[in-house]
């Protein structure tokens, strides 16, 4: 799992230095990658999002499950 | 003085900004220079010798108005009194919008719509009437049966090239047919079928003021070329007849703006098979060697006094070579998430 | 703790080919008005998909176009092209503005006359013209545009069948330097047909030809070849008044002028390629000034459709559902699809959003709701994460699509039009079932229990 390592700097641009990839990313997208490298729950992440947003949990947990594919697909999540 | 420049894709398929912007530098270091990026990862947008301060602009195909918005947002935010375009797919929007730009306070030294439209192949015959030089045999073709009549007249060898872009040798008629389907494809019609010619081919470069006056001119022959055929090693010529003509183009056609010429010359025979209304990405060669034409240019712009004199050595040599620039990834960050590059120290 | 507003979460690779992805332009387009009116309340009130036309720039644009024609040759009458958009309420603005009827086919003619349209206020043109619908418009004196030999027969039985003489005009075909010409149509001036259709004419002694017509192509990014259509045509008229010893009244130069939409494969802009009015405008009179001889002046016909009513055309959609396809994209469904999207085909639309949403771009595409594959209104667009029920303006869309859409699975949504004093008013309802199943026969002995 590469998401530990990504070096996100204040614009929300991303450096990933085991493959040198380089990635733009919005303020929930950094929350999230925060909350998965640290082995949050799905769950409690959509709950700390709707907490956080004016967001539903369904909606909230929805985004996160497509987040995690994207970031399968870019070779982020395993 | 800022002026913002547009092609700083300084890569092995070079654009003339970077060239331009260097043009410019050298002859006045106070001017400022914005490049107008199409790509984050342009080289240009990393050059900080050279480029003051990068924007990225969408694509001409987008419109008008979003470019048109960003260097209304330059010219507030950082400054901006001209822009250099100097890509073919941005030209017709330029061109088309120079008087906006003119109200806004940004100022161009661009072609007209007629004068633009001389560039399109079908108007070459003519004008190498004008300026008393030989064409080749053409013909317009908008079916594959016009295409056969005209490959049968014209016989193999021939060139089958696009009105605007492209152009390719075609041997049989099946390549004849390959190329005058892809080409359709990509920029429409008429298909020109052209019997080839021999010689050299020879450029010029030069710019007119647009009441019939040359502001420079300078000759080349290009000795190593790329794979896609971009000069590489190159050196300077005195054709006088070539340059006549040049001359000739300027005067008859009043013509406005920079230009490169492509011509294929054997001796005194000269053909001409390309107007290109903007500048070459080779531009700095001429300014190398005296005359700096993005700064004529830019005089004229703003009726300044300018040398305008023809005057440079032939058998100089422009050799391009490649430089490795190391840099911090936090440019490519500010592009990426801002749009537009912080701005340098001009160093 | 205040609530903050949600963005959904966006993460982009920086790769060339999405080059732009996550930069924070170009600017969202916004959209939040049609001829004043909020979308959303107009989505809210009527629902979504709604095809919504705006009355005040279907005037204006018909006044400025009929300007820059009558300002150059004050002898000038606009055909309305049904084919183009036949419904009513837009059919009749154009009325309303002084434009006649252009059909091309027998339930077109019906329609034009079925909304008080005058039989000698209407052109019918076409490939086939039914006999039936030929004793019609002879009896109710209807400028016929005559295609074929074949259909030169069929008028001179009916000229028989009415005991007088029909007035007519032909259609014709000719080299203006446009690929594909489109020489299906009418009879070829350079081949010398045309010239040898007006002699049948004339031998046959039961018409009596007072118009000439052609139309050139479609979408037409070269007004010249109209210069060239107009002047080939002129001195037709020349050729056949001094020779044959018709009179001819009118010329109709069809229509076929661009919209302001963006070509598939034409990478310029439209408003960098496309004409203006004007230069059709200078193209047309320019050429009936030069050839025209002596001094009667015959009246210019126009059947100008597309441009007239592309841009006044919007269709609103909303977001169903989105989902990251394998390719990373993101893909959103929308309730509106290619089925009434026809022009999808040749045209890449304008996009708008009818709200400003924070965020980066990413590159997306726009899905319909058809079980097919086809169905993708946009392949490749920057767009910020949207969310359910967001919409999305697609524009231009008011040629052709109204005409050509199909009803394939769904039912066709309402069409409103926004009035010039701000109404608005529903101009087509939405389908039901009984719409689809009324023209349908379920025999007896397969009637389900």
């Amino acid at each position: 799992m590469r998401i530990e390592n990504l070096a996100v700097n204040k614009n929300g641009f991303a450096f990933d230095p085991t493959s040198g990839e380089t990635f733009t990313l919005n303020e929930t997208a950094k929350e999230i990658i925060e909350d998965l490298a640290r082995g949050v729950e799905e769950k409690e992440i959509a709950k700390k999002l709707s907490e956080e947003y004016d967001v539903t949990q369904e909606e909230a947990l929805n985004d996160v499950l497509d987040f995690k594919e994207k970031l399968k697909l870019y070779g982020l999540l395993p | 003085m800022i002026v913002a420049i547009s092609g700083v894709n300084d890569t092995d398929n070079p654009g003339p900004g970077i060239g331009v912007a260097r043009s410019l530098k050298e002859a006045d270091s106070s001017i400022k220079t914005v490049g107008l990026s199409y790509d984050v990862q342009d080289p240009g947008n990393f050059m900080d010798f050279v480029i003051d301060k990068s924007y990225v602009l969408t694509y001409p195909s987008q419109g008008w108005e979003p470019i048109f918005n960003r260097l209304l947002y330059i010219k507030e935010s950082y400054g901006l009194d001209a822009v250099i375009p100097t890509l073919d797919a941005e030209l017709p929007s330029y061109i088309k919008y120079q008087d906006d730009l003119k109200e806004a306070g940004i100022k161009t030294f661009l072609p007209n719509l007629e004068q633009f439209e001389l560039r399109s192949k079908e108007n070459l015959g003519d004008i190498s009437e004008v300026l008393e030089i030989s064409y080749p045999k053409t013909k317009k073709v908008f079916n594959i049966d016009q295409l056969k009549k005209a490959v049968n007249e014209i016989g193999f060898p021939c060139v089958v090239k696009g009105n605007y872009y492209k152009a390719y040798k075609a041997k049989s008629l099946p390549e004849a047919v390959y190329y005058f389907t892809e080409i359709s494809n990509e920029w429409g019609f008429p298909i020109l079928v052209q019997e080839i010619v021999k010689g050299d081919e020879l450029n010029v470069i030069g710019a007119g003021d647009g009441k019939g006056n040359s502001l420079g001119l300078v000759a080349i022959k290009k000795m190593t070329t790329t794979h896609l055929g971009k000069i590489w090693n190159g050196v300077t010529i005195k054709h006088e007849k070539l340059l006549k003509v040049a001359e000739d183009f300027v005067g008859k056609y009043k013509w406005k703006g920079p230009f490169e010429l492509e011509c294929i010359v054997d001796e005194d025979n000269i053909i001409l098979i390309e107007i290109n209304p903007r500048f070459p990405a080779w531009v700095y060669f001429a300014t190398g060697v005296g005359v700096n034409l993005p700064k004529r240019v830019l005089d004229v712009m703003f009726d300044k006094n300018s040398d305008m004199s023809g005057d440079y050595e032939s058998g100089k040599m422009m050799v391009r070579y490649t430089y490795e620039l190391i840099t911090d990834i936090d440019k490519l960050s500010e592009l990426a998430t801002k749009g537009e590059s912080n701005g340098y120290k001009n160093l | 703790m205040a609530i903050k507003t949600y963005e959904k979460p966006t993460i982009i690779k920086v790769e060339s080919s999405h080059s732009k992805a996550g930069v924070p332009m170009p600017k969202q387009k916004i959209r939040k008005k049609i001829g004043g009116v909020a979308i959303d309340e107009m989505v809210e009130r009527f629902g979504s998909p709604l095809f919504i036309f705006d009355e005040k720039a279907i005037r204006e644009k018909y006044r400025s176009a009929y300007e820059a024609f009558s300002s150059r040759y004050p002898n000038v009458q606009f055909g309305w092209s049904y084919k183009t958009n036949y419904l009513k309420a837009v059919c009749a603005v154009f009325h309303q503005e002084g434009a006649i009827a252009e059909v091309v086919s027998e339930f077109e003619y019906e329609k034009a006359r079925e909304l008080g349209i005058e039989g000698k206020d209407i052109i019918y043109n076409g490939p086939y013209k039914p006999y039936d619908s030929l004793v019609t418009a002879a009896k109710e004196g209807a400028k016929i545009h005559i295609d074929t030999f074949d259909e030169i027969n069929d008028l001179e039985k009916v000229a028989d069948e009415l005991g007088s003489e029909i007035p007519v005009a032909i259609r014709l075909n000719m080299d203006t330097g446009i690929y594909p010409q489109w020489s299906r149509f009418g009879f070829n001036i350079e081949s010398g047909q045309a010239m040898d259709a007006v002699k049948r004419i004339k031998a046959g002694g039961k018409l009596r030809l007072t118009g000439l017509h052609a139309h050139i192509g479609t979408f037409m990014l070269d007004a010249n070849a109209y210069k060239v259509e107009t002047t080939k045509m002129v001195r037709l008229m020349n050729e056949v008044e001094e020779k044959v010893g018709f009179t001819i009244e009118y010329i109709d130069v069809g229509g076929g002028f661009a919209s302001k939409n963006h070509l598939r494969g034409i990478y310029q802009p439209p408003e960098v390629v496309v004409p203006t009015i004007d230069d059709y405008a200078e193209a047309i009179t320019s050429a009936l000034y030069e050839n025209i001889r002596g001094n009667s002046y015959p009246k210019l016909y126009l059947e100008t459709g597309r441009h007239l009513i592309d841009e006044a055309g919007y269709l609103v959609t909303s977001v169903v559902a989105s989902k990251t396809l394998p390719d990373s994209r993101r893909s959103y469904i929308v309730d509106a699809g290619v089925n009434l999207l026809y022009t999808y085909f040749w045209y890449k639309f304008n996009i708008e959003l009818t709200r400003e949403i924070s965020g980066i771009s990413e590159p997306a595409m726009i899905n319909g709701p058809l079980c097919m594959n086809i169905d993708v209104i946009d392949e490749s667009i920057l767009l910020p994460r949207l969310r359910r029920g967001d919409k999305l303006v697609i524009s231009p869309v008011g040629a052709y699509n109204i005409t050509q859409w199909m009803q394939f699975i769904r039912y066709r949504p309402r069409v409103l039009m926004v009035t010039e004093d701000g109404n608005v008013e529903l101009i087509r309802e939405r389908e039901e079932l009984s719409d689809i199943e009324n023209r349908e026969i379920l025999p007896e002995k397969l009637k389900l229990k």
